[in-house]
């Protein structure tokens, strides 16, 4: 795969359109995911943040516009393809296999990573192609010690963490990570921002989020999604700057 | 976690051993019925491991896997008839005679079994839930039908074959021996199961039983991983549609209808679904009261509904689960 350019984007989102209905979902979104970037999507609740996210990551196909990833187009791929180029994404609502333990799922991640599925011999659990990798992503992820509990068992936190975990084994270029501080507490969510932190040296993270504290404390740059509408974008200081964006979604005490 | 894999394996091991024993038991006692039922409970178990594959492993809830049965079975049927009359199957595009050789005619069925596995699978797996149900379902009647109004080989009457098929080395007239063959069969299948479900493959089968819109998201496309498990399920129950032809020397349509999809169903849930032997255990069971319970009243399936009602009620791990006292198996 050739490196992109110094600076040019990951993630390039050019006129992004979709309606449901008479509903205008996302309106002629563009948007960039620059390199060593944590690009923060935030927005009120039913502006389309996860129809957008669903539109990156092939689970439902634009009306019009086009997404780049790394220089290729990938509108005509669909999403398990998206996932093995390396875009890497976190769910609102944990979402991982329950019967399986830690070390399966990101076993599972490592797999499909490697595209390699469709062998039928060896033992998956004895492939140290497979367990070598996890291992290290589950240590990586802060759940070291963990790998033989099954997921079901897990704390919020910590499912958190295996999802990240699961998103490392990708090898990913850029995580897409939707709302992954929703419904950790005050120490978890502390302990996960500085896990996001460390994560923006793999890739760069697309993080669509709520907890303002976080994106403040983590982002470069902040896009405001309002009604299917990037109505701005900028750093951090120019956000809170942004009388627009105080009226429609920040408040006046922000 | 490995204490509990060692006892799977004891108890997978002991139930075979049961089976095996009870066979030898009866032939030692000469009692040839009983080997025969034994038999019967080991070709069972043996479409009950295929459709495991696919609906506990796989979570595909296939109401159509007699159409795969029935197919093995036909090509069983029709091999042989074609071989004691010496007239050639078919000769476009190939010449295709019949063969009364066992060794011929498993590869055959299994390969028509998977055939029409790979047909009715992917159109079925684009649907889920109720819908693959009914398509699945659906599929198997036409199967049905067709075979119904087939004259040539027998239509609603079937097909008798008279002479069982011959093995090298082997007189399969001799109901122990038969029984061999059935149930080296059936350990080779359970192998087979044991060595995919636990491989990269049999992960991502599971994977994407559990959840999977998380499958999709680390690469992995659920669709072919499920038709690729679908068409083995089908190629496994396929074999066991031959042998139960041979057991027989009869094919009917009724090894398609859904009365036949839905009794290898109950063996899987009586046994345990998404167990390795429950199918096995459930099929010997659903013999076992066939036979006692079918002695003392010609309703013994009412009973076999309540009994199945209380599974899946209070027991979804079926007889293994019970046995290994795990409701669920991981």
């Amino acid at each position: 795969m050739p490196e992109p350019k110094l600076n040019e984007p990951i993630l390039e989102i050019r006129g992004l359109r979709k309606s449901f209905g008479a509903l205008v979902a996302t309106d002629d979104v563009s948007l960039d995911l620059r390199p060593g970037e944590i690009h923060a999507l935030i927005g009120p609740n039913g502006a389309g943040k996860s129809t957008l996210i669903k539109q990156i990551v092939g689970e439902i196909r634009p009306d019009a516009g086009t997404i780049r990833f790394e220089g290729q187009v990938i509108d005509t791929l669909d999403a398990a393809a998206r996932a093995r180029l390396g875009l890497a994404r976190s769910f609102q609502v944990s979402s991982v296999i329950p019967d399986f333990t830690v070390l399966q799922n990101v076993m599972l991640a490592v797999a499909g990573a490697s595209g390699a599925v469709f062998r039928f011999h060896l033992p998956a659990l004895a492939d140290r192609k497979l367990t070598e990798p996890a291992l290290f992503h589950i240590e990586q992820a802060g759940l070291a010690g963990r790998h033989l509990v099954p997921a079901a068992t897990l704390s919020h936190g910590e499912r958190r963490k295996l999802e990240i975990a699961m998103a490392l084994a990708l090898r990913p270029r850029a995580f897409l990570l939707d709302e992954p501080m929703a419904g950790m507490g005050l120490e978890g969510g502390r302990q996960l921002t500085g896990i996001l932190a460390e994560l923006r040296n793999e890739a760069p993270i697309l993080l669509v989020e709520h907890d303002m504290d976080a994106v403040f404390a983590l982002a470069d740059r902040i896009s405001v999604l309002v009604y299917g509408r990037i109505i701005a974008t900028g750093s951090v200081a120019e956000i809170r700057a942004n009388p627009e964006v105080r009226r429609s979604y920040l408040g006046e005490d922000a | 976690m490995r204490e509990t894999l060692n006892r799977d394996t004891a108890i997978n091991l002991a139930i075979l051993a049961l089976l095996v024993a009870t066979a030898i038991g009866a032939h030692l006692a000469g009692n040839g019925f009983t080997v025969t039922l034994a038999t019967k409970a080991a070709i069972f178990g043996l479409a009950g491991v295929g459709l495991n594959l696919a609906l506990g492993y796989g979570g595909l809830i296939s109401f159509g896997h007699a159409a795969f049965f029935g197919i093995g079975g036909y090509v069983t049927g029709i091999l042989a008839s074609h071989a004691s009359t010496g007239m050639p199957v078919t000769s476009l595009p190939f010449t295709i005679m019949g063969s009364n050789e066992m060794l011929g005619i498993w590869p055959m069925a299994m390969l028509a079994a998977g055939l029409a596995a790979l047909v009715i699978g992917a159109l079925s797996l684009r649907t889920s839930g109720v819908y693959f149900i009914m398509v699945t379902l659906a599929f198997a009647q036409m199967l049905y039908y067709f075979a119904m109004s087939w004259p040539r080989y027998g239509g609603e009457d079937g097909l008798s074959f008279y002479v069982r098929n011959t093995f090298p080395g082997l007189n399969t007239f001799a109901p122990i021996q038969y029984f061999a063959i059935c149930a080296t069969l059936l350990a080779v299948a359970l192998v087979f199961t044991a060595v995919v479900t636990q491989s990269r493959f049999g992960l991502a089968l599971q994977a994407a039983r559990q959840n999977s819109q998380r499958t999709v998201a680390v690469g992995i496309r659920p669709y072919a991983i499920r038709l690729t498990a679908f068409v083995l399920s089908g190629m496994i129950v396929g074999l066991a549609g031959s042998l139960y032809a041979d057991l027989n020397r009869f094919v009917s349509p009724a090894m398609m209808s859904w009365h036949m999809s839905g009794e290898i169903m109950v063996f899987v849930i009586l046994g345990g679904v998404g167990r390795l032997c429950g199918p096995v255990a459930g099929a010997a069971l659903f013999i076992l009261l066939e036979h006692v319970l079918g002695g003392i009243s010609e309703y013994w399936q009412a009973l076999l509904g309540l009994l199945l009602l209380a599974i899946v009620l209070f027991a979804p791990g079926g007889l293994i689960g019970i046995v290994t006292r795990r409701g669920r198996h991981a």
